[in-house]
């Protein structure tokens, strides 16, 4: 017996069904995993969804949840479509925060327009994070060395650094327990009254269609699409290959930073170790769930700020902890790549008779 | 002779999605026949072949090998059923010796091999069918002619019935082709019966005992060779009168000197001294021929004029001008068109449409782009309407055979791929065109439509730098010629000066020219 796997001729319908097929088939295989945790999972998922879903506050706090996806999946996709994985959105986004809070901290101290102050820092997180990924861009480029190892080492190398920064140089003095810095006074403005939904969803939402622009429509992402698709034609077109791997993941890092910058200024307000959740790694899996597509990434992204923040009511009717959102994750990213074989490929048993 | 078959295929389907690639061919070897099935490329040659090997499942039809019905699921139920293959590609481990090539995925041998034993077979079995080799040589030391021969070694060595040759002379000088052509008539004598599959006329001509032609899935002529005759033959081919050569006609003056290499020296991929000291000039409305094995330079000159790969010493002058050090782009821009012998590596990116291919090379052309204030250029929306007029253009003017310009050029067929390149790269207007292997592969009606192409171009006045493993091509189209060998320039002649023995002799290493008279030719 023998499985044969031939391309299929792929529609959009195709496409459109994949992510929500491996979503709905992980969340099925995810009540198996609470049955085996003594829940009942008509009781688990009443209470995922009415926490990710179930009202106005819920619903805008899903789309705020959104937010740092949204951006870091956009980045990835970038960086992707020009065939160099960044795996460090993780560490880009923890450099992002970090150089937002110090910014911020720093500017206010100063005393200018509180405006320029969140303009200025917001700058800063996205500085910072593309400069932390053109590390990575730089050493590929101009070394041959693996991108995905050094963007992997150096999230360590951020999480390492925002805990010295916490306990020296950003340490708040009032706080004895918890490392973390001084409170940031400036904040993103909420865009609906009642809600914790700030400006920085819809600056995402801006920069996933911006990007779905320069990737399908400027010469730049003709360029970044050449390169990841055919690298050998790209220099034998003449393009500046070197400088599209550092810009692509500059770009990449860009977003992640950015990400970490609004988490900061619209949600948490002060640096903490517990930023630091894994946000970049899940956005990996947004990304690819999204089809590398910045407008695909809006929808994915929507449905890991659901899982996130549903798993949070999940969690106080169950006791099922946010690690079974990770496992729910894990499940998804599996069943995609199943279900990608099973819908893009015709697959046939194929039972051998022996000749007679 | 007595007729005695002992391969039927029989109504033959094999459909691919939107093609009938074979379809209900019958075909029949007789036992001790050399079998040639001509046809043009995408004719179903290789698809029937590969049907018959088990690469492929045939949608309708049977197979009986000695009036037994086969089914053949893999290629080791065909290799088990007597039926040896040698590919169009090679498909050794260049790591590897010949004789760890030789018995690979043989079931015979267990875990614990006995490599002295296995050696001296394989030197001994060799030595039987009159091939000398040293079964100890690593595969990748091997020139092309030899990696054949191992070939057509590994396959024999599994003992089969039936021999299939797909195209094996494409890669061969005309001596290796010679030798192979002896070892078939041996084999034959054995008793083997040989399936070769060619498009070339001539070959088929020499070897086959009897001929298939297949057009377009089809059987459109069963000949024996003595009632086969070229014209008859290219006509059933291609289903109408072709011309068999174009002939380039040498222009009364030839311009200025267009391109200058003086001493040039580089680095092959394995870091061997791939060019030593090579010098040549090109004039405008030249075309100058390279001729010479595949592997002995041309690529990495190629590569070394259009600026992929750097010198390691010598000078590259254009238009007078020092590019020695000048990126892929400056050369783009001063007029320099390369069409790459490796389409699909680096001609075109199949996974995007034929309109964005169509641009590939103009990226840094203002007219793609749309005007817009205060944006940078990079940033601006390209110009769609352009580029779609780009490539509709090239797609009416070359004949592409494309559902729309929208199509992923991965989805186009090997010739109607070349076409795109050889379009865009002359509707650029260059000045030097680098065409290497331009109509490897391509059937005869795309190999006709690129030659008038090269020769208009030229009397456009353009310089082409022709390199070519096909003789014929070379000497109907080029002004001059140069034979390269092992990184050199071993002759150089103009067409009908040097017989087709000497230049084989050149090609292979055997004879050089004086450095003196090879330099009259640059003047």
């Amino acid at each position: 017996m023998t499985l044969v796997f031939r391309e299929r001729e792929v529609s959009l319908a195709h496409i459109l069904i994949l992510p929500l097929l491996a979503v709905g088939v992980a969340f099925l295989a995810g009540s198996l995993l609470m049955i085996w945790a003594n829940v009942d999972p008509l009781v688990g998922y009443a209470s995922f969804l009415s926490g990710s879903l179930g009202g106005y506050v819920q619903v805008t706090d899903t789309l705020l949840r959104t937010t740092p996806f949204l951006l870091m999946a956009v980045g990835i996709a970038f960086s992707n479509r020009s065939g160099v994985l960044n795996v460090g959105a993780e560490g880009q986004y923890l450099m992002g925060a970090i150089a937002t809070t110090a910014t911020a901290l720093y500017l206010q101290s100063v005393g200018i327009n509180p405006v320029v102050v969140l303009i200025i820092s917001v700058i800063a997180g996205a500085t910072a994070g593309a400069l932390w990924a053109s590390v990575a861009g730089f050493m590929k480029a101009y070394f041959e060395i693996n991108e995905i190892v050094v963007t992997v080492i150096m999230n360590w190398l951020a999480l390492k650094i925002m805990q010295w920064l916490l306990r020296g140089p950003l340490k708040n003095p009032l706080s004895q327990m918890w490392p973390m810095s001084p409170p940031v006074g400036v904040k993103l403005p909420i865009i609906l009254p009642g809600t914790r939904l700030h400006a920085g969803f819809i600056l995402a939402l801006v920069i996933a269609l911006l990007t779905h622009y320069i990737l399908f429509k400027t010469k730049t992402g003709f360029m970044v699409r050449v390169l990841g698709s055919n690298p050998n034609a790209a220099k034998y077109s003449g393009l500046p290959v070197k400088k599209l791997i550092v810009f692509s993941l500059a770009y990449s890092g860009a977003l992640a930073g950015l990400a970490g910058g609004i988490e900061i200024l619209g949600v948490f307000h002060f640096l903490y170790e517990g930023i630091a959740v894994g946000l970049g790694y899940t956005s990996i899996i947004a990304s690819l769930l999204g089809r590398n597509n910045p407008v695909g990434i809006i929808g994915s992204s929507l449905i890991f700020g659901m899982i996130y923040n549903g798993t949070v009511y999940l969690q106080s009717a169950t006791g099922l902890t946010y690690t079974f959102s990770k496992a729910v994750e894990g499940l998804i990213y599996i069943f995609f790549m199943l279900f990608t074989i099973l819908i893009l490929y015709e697959v046939k048993l194929v039972v051998k008779r022996e000749e007679s | 002779m007595i007729q005695e078959p002992i391969l039927r295929m029989k109504n033959i389907v094999k459909k691919f999605p939107g093609v009938v690639a074979v379809d209900h061919v019958d075909l029949t070897l007789n036992r001790g026949e050399v079998l040639a099935i001509l046809g043009e490329n995408g004719a179903g040659k290789t698809t029937l072949m590969n049907v018959l090997y088990g690469l492929l499942r045939p949608d309708e039809g049977e197979i009986y090998i000695e009036d037994k019905k086969v089914s053949h699921h893999s290629p080791i139920d065909a290799i088990r059923n007597g039926i040896g293959m040698v590919h169009q590609h090679f498909t050794l481990v260049e790591d590897l010796t010949i004789s760890e090539n030789i018995i690979l995925g043989l079931k015979e041998f267990g875990f614990f091999i006995d490599m002295k034993k296995i050696t001296r077979e394989i030197e001994e079995f060799a030595g039987k069918l009159g091939l000398k080799i040293n079964p100890n040589v690593k595969v990748w030391q091997l020139s092309a002619g030899e990696k054949q021969k191992v070939e057509i070694l590994k396959a024999l060595f599994r003992n089969p019935r039936i021999l299939i040759l797909d195209e094996p002379t494409s890669v061969l000088t005309p001596q290796d082709t010679k030798e192979l052509f002896k070892a078939i008539r041996k084999l034959k004598q054995n008793g083997l019966s040989i399936i070769f599959i060619s498009h070339k006329l001539e070959e088929v001509l020499q070897i086959a005992d009897r001929i298939v032609v297949l057009r377009r899935g089809k059987v459109v002529g069963e000949l024996l060779r003595n009632e086969a005759e070229p014209r008859l033959l290219a006509e059933l081919m291609v289903g109408r009168e072709v011309l068999l050569e174009v002939k380039a006609t040498p222009k009364a003056q030839v311009g200025e000197v267009i391109l200058e290499i003086q001493g040039l020296e580089a680095l092959g991929d394995r870091g061997n001294l791939a060019l030593r000291g090579v010098s040549m000039k090109i004039k405008s409305g030249e075309i100058l021929g390279i001729a010479g094995v595949s592997g002995n330079g041309q690529k990495e000159l190629a590569e070394t004029i259009y600026g992929l790969r750097k010198p390691t010493r010598g000078k590259i002058f254009f238009l007078g001008r020092d590019i020695t050090k000048s990126s892929v782009l400056d050369r783009i821009q001063l007029g320099i068109s390369y069409i790459p012998a490796e389409r699909l590596k680096y001609g075109v990116v199949g996974d995007l449409p034929l309109y964005e291919n169509a641009i590939l090379t103009r990226i840094a052309e203002n007219q793609i782009i749309n005007s817009l204030p205060v944006v940078p250029p990079s940033l601006r929306p390209m110009n769609i309407k352009v580029i779609e007029k780009f490539a509709t253009d090239l797609i009416s003017r070359y004949s592409v055979v494309t559902p729309s310009h929208k199509t992923l050029v991965r989805n186009l067929s090997g010739g109607n791929i070349q076409r795109v390149i050889v379009g865009r790269e002359i509707d650029r207007k260059p000045k030097l065109l680098i065409a290497e292997e331009p109509t490897a592969g391509l059937d005869i009606a795309a190999t006709e439509f690129i030659r008038e192409k090269l020769i208009e171009l030229k009397n456009n006045n353009c310089s082409i730098l022709l390199i070519s493993s096909d003789l014929s091509e070379l000497l109907s189209l080029s002004d001059k010629i140069a034979i390269m060998y092992n990184g050199e320039i071993v002759g150089a002649f103009k067409p009908g000066e040097l017989d087709i023995d000497d230049i084989g002799l050149m090609m292979s290493g055997y004879k050089k020219m004086l450095r003196e008279r090879i330099d009259l030719y640059w003047a």
